[in-house]
């Protein structure tokens, strides 16, 4: 009997738990459910690990025991709820339950028979609330593999996607039965999904009358908890390779029921029990066991980035990326990796899942932070593969085609339900990556429909449902990543840019930016790729990196924690933005082909490519080098798509640079220009600093300007 | 070990205790310690097995022996793992009075077992086997069924049977196979059990009895020669050893229990409400279960009869090389440069992947066919590839057949079962498909998925397995030749060729002698090593950036066919690395090809 000891003496360690446990601001978080409880406004009474571990006087043996064989230990916890439950502050109209207990407890007054134990009442029959040990939720869950025979009768946490679900049905707790002869309330626990009804009274007083009363099952008087059955399947990401992936039952009782439908994604705690069989069944498979999981709390997978919670050294991690000067390269170098080169589509992809915050105007008026970015090129130059990859990093994402075959499409449509015959809403792939990021191969393939439906997408970032009665706005606020392919399928450089790309203006308009990758002849990227495919031959893996790209899911981490921050412009720089504004603006008028359509709409673009570059640096205001980051980018954009033109403008690079020096010189009205700024200018147009430096050298010969020979400042020489 | 006191073949569990209770009382009588790994008793059968020759001694089980062989004996089954039925949680080890007993390796416990006993419970993992699909007749001879010693009676109606079966599949089989491939979408009952497998038996069961071959005794293992599947429990093995498709041979004790499937209405009301008990849709009586003591992995040279033993890098290989070239020129009717295509396709296989590329695959489209050669060549062909690769799969495709079959396999979740699909192949598998019938239509949204899903096996060689909720890419490494009238856009090849045949003549199937020499070939030489060595990757490179700056259309995809071609040309020949002389045929191979695409346009 040395086992019961224990028992009771954990008993008093729960009930002093229960009793004491304080949260962070002193309230007494389990004796408040109680009081709850007692009340009738809750039912569940959720005990989390995560307390006991904290609790003052924790005993890690106990905590282990808890753990360990934790059915038991609900009993032991339920028995210490019993003698804390408070008396009821506040009045409840009474239900059957309670109406029943107090004729029961008068009954038991009048005609005690306390030596009969099947008489007395178990202490289920009295509970009106359930006990659940909840696992803590620190440190990552089991995958269902990793479960093991050693798991058996623990409380395991375990993560996966609910694929089957059985209707709510009543299970028998307590079974009470009323004798015909005696009259006395029979009681009968009920611990397994079958039992052997009682059939004879087992009374005292029936048995020494030797009269064999006849037992009647109170359907209404016996107690019932709610039940549900489901099977729950490994996630895709953890089954290993040509592995299928494992299903676990899972019970599901009282409170917990209905908690889960099939597809979701869920993380539960549980304790993983054998079944036990009864009966037949029980004697054929002796052998063998079933197991199931005895859920003891269910919890969603959340998706969205403002959701996505930091996991273990995550943080840290972050923190020390942050700290890192190169922070926007080595992102944008991790994103694809194994594709080669294209280092500013890249940036560009990056930004896009950074994003800019969403503005609410006073007036109501929305501004969208979400960019859109457009790649358009050759087929085989990864297009695709940059797509799907920036879908697996993004925490939500839907890719699609523009010839999506479902009826659905991109937008939503009405559909009638088979079964009802309603009418009902289905999104399609715009709504479903709300507050992700859709990308969209195939664009130029795209549905006139949905070509119209996605004008709005873009810009107001709904989409609006007129059909079968149903007016309806959804929402869609996704940053939308298209691929197309050039109008003729491969880049015609006879053609102006224009008639290559396939797309209207007011769409392009929408994108804040647009590249085109094209595949040139040139002999370095052609021994590259042989290089490559030769290299990947003879030593069957990829040639080195040289660097270590990060880990997609350390890339989500640091993505997600960048999106909380909502970066302004300060004022100081209002003005440089908007010169640099009015002078794309001038440069176009200057032209007497414009290629871009440069509105509003791009001033926006910049803001919000500068607020992403900001929210990158963990920054709460926009520096001057965002601003001329984002300029560059979309220069670059520009010039992806343009290229050809400026070699036919017959300018070359260097007196282009020299030009803008000198532009840039004469309009701020002096002799200097310090080199940052000189860089600063020049990227913004397109160049390198290679070009500039070479620039600089040329005319410094030709004593048009002079030289620092440590700073490399420019000083202008007044001829 | 000599004498052993208990004879592994015919009581493997005799020996499976005796070692158990050895260990036992050297461990200081606590099991504990065994879970999860072995006491010793898969050390004897290594022994016996391997080093005393014992392998071959052991039946190899298949629909028509399972009749005769007892259960708890020594049996052997080749196959596939087709689906994976998660772990077993049993009685391991439990103490009948003051002895530990143990489970292991049986579904019944030799000793009456208490209740309350003490009891230990391991687990051990469910693999749901199934012969290997598109297994060709001939790999069978060399397993050919080892007269069982234990045999419990003889049926002679039975046997005579199975000779006559025997006889007829060696002539006739290869043209019926062909025949019933075609046929496939018409008749039911192959292709339920091609989606099915065992859950269909009851339309088996009701087939059989009107062909008449039913047998007389009450218990029916209602077996097709395709279908036979078996439940192997696995003990003690890493789970990264056995994988999905692969094929491997088992060893282990056979059981099935006799009892018929009385509680399947008790499973259904009382204790689940979710009823997919796995077990209750494979009942013992219809599946064997194999209790797995020893299993390894089979190559293709497995199924090869007799293996000659032969350096590969001796002249006995360039003749060999010759004579099949010569066979499939034949076979092609006299199209030379076709017949060396098809050698290098039929030694192709992947061989890495490096991120989403396939390296070393190989697929061949072979232009130019229509209604009436491809009756003769498509069938010659067919036949010819059946009597060289072990698996061979023929796809008529259609329109029809695109918008009905079911390619991918899906999971089940009313029966928790993944049902297989055309495209579960085991490595190695040589998949042939015929465009030449396809006719314009219109693709449902099934066409358009398997239309995909071929075209993904096709690029990446990889099979999207449908899991509901979500997909879950498998690898999967199968040959695939496509037949079709002009270039197939639905299924791009890694190689399309116009193929010129110069006559009709019929051809020898080739001697059975040289057969099995050219089965060894293919099944040797494609798993030789390669390399390049630095001066000729220079030569490579070189080439590779010339013809980039001829031509710009050429791409990575078209480096990377070359580099395997040139793998294959030099393994045809023994060699394990790149000589400048074969890198030469390649480009010259190549160049045949191009003039031919060339003529094909003018």
């Amino acid at each position: 009997m040395m086992k019961d000891f224990d028992f009771s003496r954990d008993k008093d360690l729960a009930r002093d738990f229960i009793l004491n446990f304080a949260e962070g601001n002193g309230e007494a978080k389990y004796m408040k459910i109680l009081q709850d409880v007692a009340n009738h406004k809750t039912k569940a009474i959720q005990i989390d690990l995560e307390d006991l571990l904290n609790y003052k006087d924790l005993d890690e043996e106990f905590l282990r025991r808890v753990t360990e064989n934790t059915r038991r230990y609900i009993g032991i916890f339920a028995e210490a709820i019993d003698e804390l439950m408070p008396e009821p502050t506040e009045a409840f109209p009474d239900d059957d339950h309670d109406i029943l207990m107090t004729q029961r407890s008068e009954d038991r007054t009048e005609n005690t028979d306390g030596s009969d134990p099947l008489q007395r009442m178990p202490p289920e029959i009295k509970r009106f609330y359930e006990v659940y040990i909840r696992a803590s939720s620190t440190g990552r869950p089991f995958t269902i593999r990793e479960v093991r025979a050693s798991n058996i009768g623990q409380l395991v946490r375990i993560s996966g996607i609910v694929t089957r679900c059985s209707d709510v049905k009543p299970l028998m707790q307590v079974a009470v039965y009323t004798c015909e002869e005696c009259g006395f309330e029979i009681y009968q626990e009920v611990t397994a999904r079958v039992f052997m009804p009682l059939f004879e009274c087992p009374s005292s007083r029936c048995k020494t009358n030797k009269t064999k009363g006849n037992l009647i099952l109170q359907l209404r008087a016996s107690k019932f908890l709610k039940f549900q059955e489901a099977k729950i399947q490994e996630l895709a990401e953890h089954v290993p390779k040509g592995h299928i992936p494992r299903t676990m039952t899972i019970h599901f009782r009282g409170e917990l029921t209905r908690k889960v439908v099939p597809g979701d994604v869920a993380e539960l705690s549980g304790i993983f029990l054998p079944i036990s069989y009864a009966g037949f069944r029980a004697m054929r498979a002796g052998l063998v066991a079933d197991t199931y999981l005895e859920a003891m709390s269910v919890s969603h997978f959340k998706k969205k980035y403002e959701e996505y919670e930091l996991r273990g050294d995550e943080e840290e991690q972050i923190a020390r990326l942050s700290e890192d000067g190169d922070i926007y390269n080595k992102l944008s170098q991790s994103l694809a990796p194994e594709i080669f080169g294209h280092e500013d589509i890249k940036k560009a992809l990056l930004l896009l899942l950074v994003g800019a915050p969403h503005r609410n105007l006073k007036d109501g008026m929305k501004i969208r932070g979400d960019l859109h970015i457009c790649l358009m090129g050759d087929p085989g130059v990864a297009k695709s593969q940059l797509l799907k990859h920036i879908i697996n990093v993004a925490p939500r994402g839907v890719y699609t085609t523009g010839k999506g075959s479902s009826g659905v499409g991109l937008t939503a449509a009405v559909q009638k339900d088979p079964v009802t015959n309603e009418m009902v809403l289905e999104g399609g792939a715009l709504v479903l990556a709300d507050m992700g990021i859709c990308a969209i191969d195939e664009f130029d393939k795209m549905d006139e429909l949905d070509r119209t439906a996605i004008h709005e997408v873009m810009e107001q970032q709904t989409v609006s449902i007129a059909k079968a009665g149903i007016t309806t706005s959804l929402n869609a606020r996704t940053a939308v990543l298209a691929a197309a392919n050039p109008a003729w399928g491969r880049y015609d450089l006879r053609r102006t840019p224009a008639e290559n790309i396939n797309l209207p203006p007011a769409l392009l308009s929408r994108f804040d930016l647009l590249w085109l990758i094209l595949d040139r002849a040139d002999m370095d990227s052609d021994l590259e790729l042989a290089r490559h495919v030769v290299y990947v031959h003879r030593n069957k893996e990829s040639p080195a990196l040289g660097f270590t790209p990060l880990e997609p899911s350390v890339l989500r981490a640091y993505i997600s924690t960048a999106r909380k921050l909502s970066p302004y412009v300060p004022k100081e720089l209002e003005e440089y933005i908007a010169s640099a504004y009015s002078g794309i603006r001038q440069d176009e008028a200057k032209s007497n082909a414009p290629h871009s359509y440069t509105t509003v709409r791009t001033l926006l673009s910049i803001l919000r490519i500068s607020a992403a570059l900001a929210r990158l640096r963990f920054s709460d205001t926009i520096a001057q080098s965002d601003v001329d980051e984002a300029l560059r980018l979309m220069q670059m954009s520009k010039f992806s798509l343009y290229s050809e033109d400026r070699q036919r403008s017959g300018l070359d690079a260097i007196s282009d640079i020299y030009s803008i020096l000198r532009d840039e010189a004469a309009r701020s009205n002096k002799m200097d220009v310090s080199y940052a700024h000189a860089l600063n200018w020049i990227s913004r147009k397109g160049y390198s600093e290679a070009q500039l430096k070479e620039c600089l050298e040329e005319y410094a010969a030709l004593n048009v300007w002079q030289i620092h020979p440590n700073t490399f400042d420019i000083r202008f020489i007044d001829a | 070990m000599v004498g052993l006191p208990y004879d592994c073949l015919a009581n493997p569990l005799g020996a499976v205790r005796l070692t158990f209770d050895k260990a036992v009382a050297s461990s200081g009588s606590d099991p504990t310690t065994f879970n999860g790994r072995d006491w010793g008793a898969t050390d004897i059968f290594r022994d016996f097995l391997f080093d005393n020759g014992g392998l071959s001694q052991v039946p190899i089980l298949n629909a028509t022996n399972l009749r005769w062989i007892q259960p708890n004996t020594l049996v052997r089954f080749r196959g596939m793992i087709q689906d994976m039925l998660g772990n077993e949680f049993y009685v391991g080890a439990y103490k009948d009075g003051a002895t530990w007993r143990t489970n292991k390796f049986t579904d019944v416990s030799q000793f009456p077992m208490d209740s309350s006993a003490d009891t230990r419970i391991w687990e051990r993992r469910l693999l749901y086997c199934v012969p290997v699909p598109g297994q060709n007749s001939w790999t069978e001879s060399s397993s050919e069924v080892v007269l069982n010693p234990y045999v419990n009676w003889i049926s002679p109606t039975r046997e005579k049977r199975q000779r006559e079966d025997n006889a007829s599949t060696d002539d006739v089989d290869d043209v019926d196979m062909q025949v019933s491939d075609h046929e496939i979408q018409d008749s039911p009952c192959t292709k339920k059990m091609r989606e099915g497998g065992p859950v269909s038996l009851s339309s088996h069961l009701e087939e059989s009895t009107t062909e008449g071959t039913c047998p007389s005794t009450s218990m029916v293992f209602d077996f097709d020669r395709n279908s036979f599947p078996c439940l192997v429990k696995v003990y003690d093995s890493l789970e990264a050893d056995l994988k999905l498709n692969d094929v491997f041979e088992f060893v282990g004790v056979l059981t099935f229990d006799l009892e018929p499937s009385v509680d399947k209405a008790d499973c259904d009301e009382f204790t689940s409400t979710l009823c997919e008990d796995e077990l209750s849709h494979s009942p013992p009586s219809k599946v064997p279960r194999l209790h797995c003591l020893v299993h390894r992995k089979l190559a293709v040279h497995d199924f090869l009869s007799s293996s000659p033993i032969m350096e590969p890098k001796s002249n006995l290989v360039k003749e060999m090389r010759e004579t099949l070239l010569g066979h499939l020129t034949a076979v092609l009717g006299n199209d030379g440069v076709a017949a060396h295509f098809m050698l290098l396709h039929l030694l192709s296989r992947v061989h890495a992947r490096v991120d989403t590329l396939a390296v070393g695959k190989l697929s061949l489209n072979l232009t130019g066919f229509n209604k009436e050669n491809v009756s003769i060549f498509g069938n010659r062909l067919n036949l010819a590839v059946k009597n060289l690769v072990p698996f061979t799969y023929f796809m008529p495709l259609t329109v029809d057949y695109l918008n009905t079959a079911s390619l991918a396999p899906r999971k089940d979740y009313e029966t928790s079962r993944l049902v297989s699909g055309v495209l579960q192949l085991a490595e190695g598998s040589h998949m042939m498909i015929d465009e030449t019938h396809l006719q314009a239509g219109t693709l449902n949204s099934v066409g358009v998925e398997n239309a995909r899903l071929i075209k993904n096996l096709m690029e990446l060689q990889k099979v999207e397995y449908d899991f509901k909720y979500y997909k879950m890419e498998m690898e999967a490494d199968v040959q695939l030749l496509i037949l079709s009238e002009g270039k197939s856009n639905i299924l791009p090849a890694d190689l399309v060729l116009p193929f010129r045949p110069l006559s009709v003549e019929s051809c020898e199937i080739g001697d059975a002698e040289a057969l099995k020499a050219w089965r060894w070939y293919l099944a040797s030489l494609k798993s030789l090593p390669h390399s390049i060595e630095p001066d000729m990757q220079k030569v490579v490179e070189d080439d590779l950036v010339a013809a980039r700056q001829a031509d710009r259309s050429l791409g990575s995809q078209d480096f990377s066919r070359w580099l395997t071609m040139g793998r294959l040309m030099s393994v045809s020949f023994g060699e394990t690395s790149l000589s400048l002389e074969h890198w030469q045929m390649v480009k010259e191979l190549e160049r045949l090809r191009r003039e031919r695409l060339q003529l094909k346009i003018n």
